[in-house]
């Protein structure tokens, strides 16, 4: 509940000290930061009678001065010459500005230059910056994720916007959480360090010191930022667990999916709601896998088949009555039902066209254990295979090749060939751009347990011991790495320590940053860590969330900068 | 939660900035009279008069103040239907109200009391028709609000019109539930009544068959104005339980008309960005829509054949006058 709750209550101080008829002016950004915290229904309720975008408002001339404006916006600059020019020629009575991140004073003094008809009541920074997707996850839902990849040296002129970006997403976390974290990065990358290291100065130590300080707690929580190319195969498996599932063939954008592209649907279900505060089965079955899904929506649909036949014997007015009463409720089910139902026949469609049970349990044997021998025998079948589909093979070859990268070249340039040969579009080249951001000497974490003994005796004895669901034997490395801040045991070497500031003791909250983005498996993780009670609340937030469609596609995109950088070089 | 106040460095920039400009309204101008507020139109004066202070200056912009509404904000009244909906609103609170007391009514009715109730039936009665009759015209005043036409402002009525209709809905909901456990309990009491009066039948039955036919005649009458009373009674109950029905029905069918306006939570069209892109993509659609008929009609069969029509027409015309002409 804690970032959900976080951004409700500040979009109700916000609104409640406001008498009146109020229109609620957003940017394209915090659109999707209020949007899954509050509903439209929410909103009527606090007199906010008008929705627009700030861009889209300064189109219309007419003047409604019986309305107050409510503008909450990023503080960036467009925004500020938006603001602008609204102040000059003012259409609204009242204006009462909130922005969702630290202002500099020199937008203050522009602001206040603008504002000669001193319409404005009052300016305010409420730290929403950040769209709070589930009650432990946040992204930053940022438009060029790729820019991460590239060293410094080929992109100079949007890298600084990205760490800027992503600095104050982090910042605006901690301000509405009200912590002043210790920060730890992951050594090997270049890009968390740079993040970290930002945050320290801009937030935490230095400049706007008298911001974070915050009643010190005994033990200060952590801030980890990590790489997503430490863990490459989080976001290339595919996913059995309903909300992963559902973001890895569908895809989730701000817990709304958009069916419309899939199939002949009816218009109400062409776009549906998964959002856990919203939808108690939803909330109850997010993590499960397929099969006990498919067994609680037969129980569901059961329910309401048996509400349905009641409601069609209508004989008294007491029924008549009841039934008037109950109707609401029953449209509300009626609705949900039908949108599970919807997803999961839409999802099935899907894997059995791309056959992904047959693909996925090779994934998840290259991820979890098997040897190579089996394992190059399983993928050369595969790709074989005329059903599997293009970006399936691509798939499986770089799973194949993060795994075995130096076991056995040959075998691997044997399948770079026929993956060649098979699809124009999917270029083996991007297997060896993976190999070269995330290949085995760039990784910090011990991403296959085959580094340490103690890892690699206890997936022999995972082996041995067999698994319950061959489908979901994968757990993703932030799983380990929440054990190890757990036990202590997250070592200085590798994840270092910002300014002079050490930890003493097991933190109490921990917030984890995956610069370049998360996966809905490790948000599952996170949430039954957090469940199960171990005395340690974690976090996780993304600078996207990613499945394997943008992953591939933040993949493309960087090749594609870093080889012209090359040819202009 | 963290949050910082900007306003008052806000307002002292804002000040600063003021008094920055305020000095050049001041200016010895012969047609301000009144308007030296500073509305913006002379700022290029600032640094004149700021860079030379001897020397004496004429404004740049001889705007007139007079037509102050350049950039002050007229504050206009608002439009018309925020008086309808602000009537709206004004009928749900004195309907709650209203709600309230029927409430302590029905307790009251329920309770056993010596006198035959007819004042509570009474009340009762008004303040359900007086709500019945509050909301039903609440929902028509509501049909006024929506608007045509793909304006801002529509948009706005159309959500107050929606919130309204929330409101509406679950106020006809709670009358009805009120009414439903009220209806219930009474009709609880008439059979514990009923219940009680065929003991009393029994007992004056059974007397009856040891009595003399003497006394047959006596307690057959007491039976006889007994029976009539709970007769009466009971007509009594059915008319009440039957009006009760009749203002369920009522209600049902208003609430059926509102369940059309109000939003299902937790649908895509409880969503803020869904709302954001229908209104932006209805406009551009029905721009579209709007370009599509023009061509069409433009290029339409009807013009055409009617153009065609005419030119013949002419074309006859001519040549009637012509053969005239020449014969």
């Amino acid at each position: 509940m804690v970032l959900v709750s976080a951004v409700r209550d500040y979009i109700n101080r916000m609104l409640q000290d406001i008498s009146g008829m109020k229109v609620l002016i957003l940017d394209s950004h915090t659109v999707s930061v209020v949007s899954v915290g509050n509903s439209q229904s929410e909103l009527l309720q606090k007199e906010v009678f008008l929705v627009e975008l700030v861009d889209s408002i300064s189109k219309s001339k007419e003047s409604m001065s019986h309305l107050k404006a409510v503008y909450f916006l990023r503080p960036t600059s467009e925004n500020i010459q938006h603001l602008r020019r609204q102040l000059a020629s003012p259409r609204f009575g009242e204006y009462h500005l909130f922005f969702s991140n630290i202002l500099k004073d020199t937008q203050i003094h522009n602001l206040a230059d603008s504002d000669e008809q001193e319409v404005v009541q009052q300016i305010q920074e409420f730290y929403a910056d950040f769209v709070a997707i589930d009650p432990y996850h946040f992204t930053l839902n940022m438009p060029s994720n790729h820019i991460y990849m590239l060293p410094a040296v080929v992109d100079t002129s949007n890298l600084p916007h990205f760490c800027d970006r992503v600095v104050d997403g982090i910042a605006s976390i901690f301000l509405a959480l009200k912590r002043r974290p210790i920060i730890r990065y992951q050594r090997t990358s270049d890009i968390a360090k740079r993040i970290a290291q930002e945050t320290a100065v801009k937030a935490v130590y230095q400049q706007e010191s008298g911001l974070f300080d915050f009643r010190r707690m005994e033990v200060s929580p952590l801030l980890l930022v990590i790489d997503r190319r430490d863990d490459p195969v989080a976001p290339l498996l595919n996913q059995w667990t309903y909300q992963a599932m559902v973001h890895e063939l569908i895809g989730i954008q701000d817990n709304k999916v958009d069916l419309r592209n899939i199939g002949k649907l009816p218009k109400d279900q062409q776009e549906v709601v998964l959002s856990s505060e919203q939808d108690a089965f939803f909330k109850a079955n997010m993590y499960e896998n397929f099969g006990d899904i498919g067994k609680n929506i037969k129980r569901l649909v059961d329910e309401f088949q048996q509400i349905s036949k009641s409601n069609q014997s209508i004989q008294t007015i007491e029924d008549m009555a009841k039934f008037v009463d109950n109707y609401p409720e029953y449209r509300k089910m009626h609705g949900n039902v039908s949108k599970h139902v919807t997803l999961v026949i839409e999802m099935s469609k899907i894997v059995e066209e791309r056959k992904l049970m047959l693909v996925s349990q090779t994934e998840q044997e290259l991820a979890c254990n098997g040897g190579q021998v089996a394992a190059f025998e399983a993928v050369t079948n595969l790709l074989n295979n005329e059903s599997i589909s293009d970006i399936d093979r691509l798939l499986l070859v770089m799973l194949y090749a993060l795994r075995y990268e130096k076991e056995s070249p040959v075998q691997l340039m044997q399948l770079f060939n026929k993956l060649a040969s098979w699809s124009a579009k999917y270029k083996p080249g991007l297997v060896q751009f993976v190999l070269k951001q995330a290949g085995v000497d760039k990784r910090t974490g011990d991403l296959f347990g085959n580094r340490d003994l103690l890892n690699i005796a206890r997936n022999m004895a995972r082996g041995l011991k067999g698994v319950e669901n061959v489908y979901t034997q994968h757990q993703p490395l932030l799983f380990q790495t929440m054990e190890s801040i757990s036990k202590e045991r997250l070592r200085d070497v590798d994840y270092p320590y910002v300014g002079n500031h050490f930890q003493q003791g097991r933190p109490q909250e921990v917030v984890i940053f995956i610069v370049g983005g998360t996966t809905y498996e490790e948000s599952r993780s996170v949430a039954l860590q957090n469940a199960s009670n171990s005395g340690i609340r974690f976090i996780l937030g993304g600078s996207v969330v990613l499945n394997s469609k943008r992953f591939l596609k933040d993949l493309e995109e960087a090749q594609r900068m870093a080889r012209s950088s090359m040819a202009v070089v | 939660m963290a949050s910082r106040n900007r306003t008052v460095i806000f307002r002292k920039y804002r000040d600063a900035l003021k008094t920055v400009r305020a000095p050049t309204s001041s200016s010895p101008a012969s047609t301000s009279s009144g308007g030296g507020r500073g509305n913006g139109p002379v700022i290029e004066m600032v640094n004149a008069s700021l860079l030379h202070p001897n020397r004496s200056y004429t404004p740049l912009s001889t705007e007139d103040p007079g037509n102050s509404s350049n950039g002050a904000l007229t504050v206009g009244l608002p439009p018309a239907w925020v008086d309808v909906s602000e009537e709206i609103s004004a009928n749900v609170q004195r309907a709650r109200t209203r709600m309230a007391e029927l409430a302590k009514a029905h307790g009251k009715a329920l309770m056993p009391s010596f006198g035959d109730g007819k004042e509570d039936q009474h009340l009762i009665e008004s303040l359900t028709q007086e709500i019945t009759a509050l909301i039903k015209r609440s929902e028509k005043k509501l049909q006024r609000l929506s608007a045509a036409g793909p304006s801002e402002d529509s948009n706005v009525r159309k959500n107050v019109q929606r919130s309204l209709a929330t409101d509406l809905q679950n106020l006809s909901m709670e009358l009805r539930k009120k009414q439903s456990t009220y209806l219930k309990r009474l009709r609880q009491q008439k059979e514990g009544q009923d219940g009680v009066d065929l003991e009393m039948n029994l007992n004056g039955s059974r007397s009856i068959t040891e009595d003399e036919d003497l006394d047959n005649i006596v307690f057959s009458e007491h039976q006889m104005t007994k029976l009539k009373k709970s007769e009466a009674f009971t007509a009594e109950r059915e008319r009440e339980i039957q009006q009760v029905v009749e203002s369920v029905n009522e209600l049902a069918q208003i609430m059926k008309d509102l369940s059309v306006l109000v939003i299902d939570q937790g649908t895509i069209v409880d969503r803020i960005d869904h709302n954001i892109q229908t209104v932006a993509t209805t406009v551009e659609e029905g721009l579209k829509q709007l370009q599509k008929a023009d061509r069409t009609q433009k290029q339409g069969g009807m013009v055409m054949c009617a153009t065609a029509l005419i030119i013949m027409c002419f074309v006859m015309l001519v040549l009637l006058i012509l053969k005239e002409i020449f014969l």
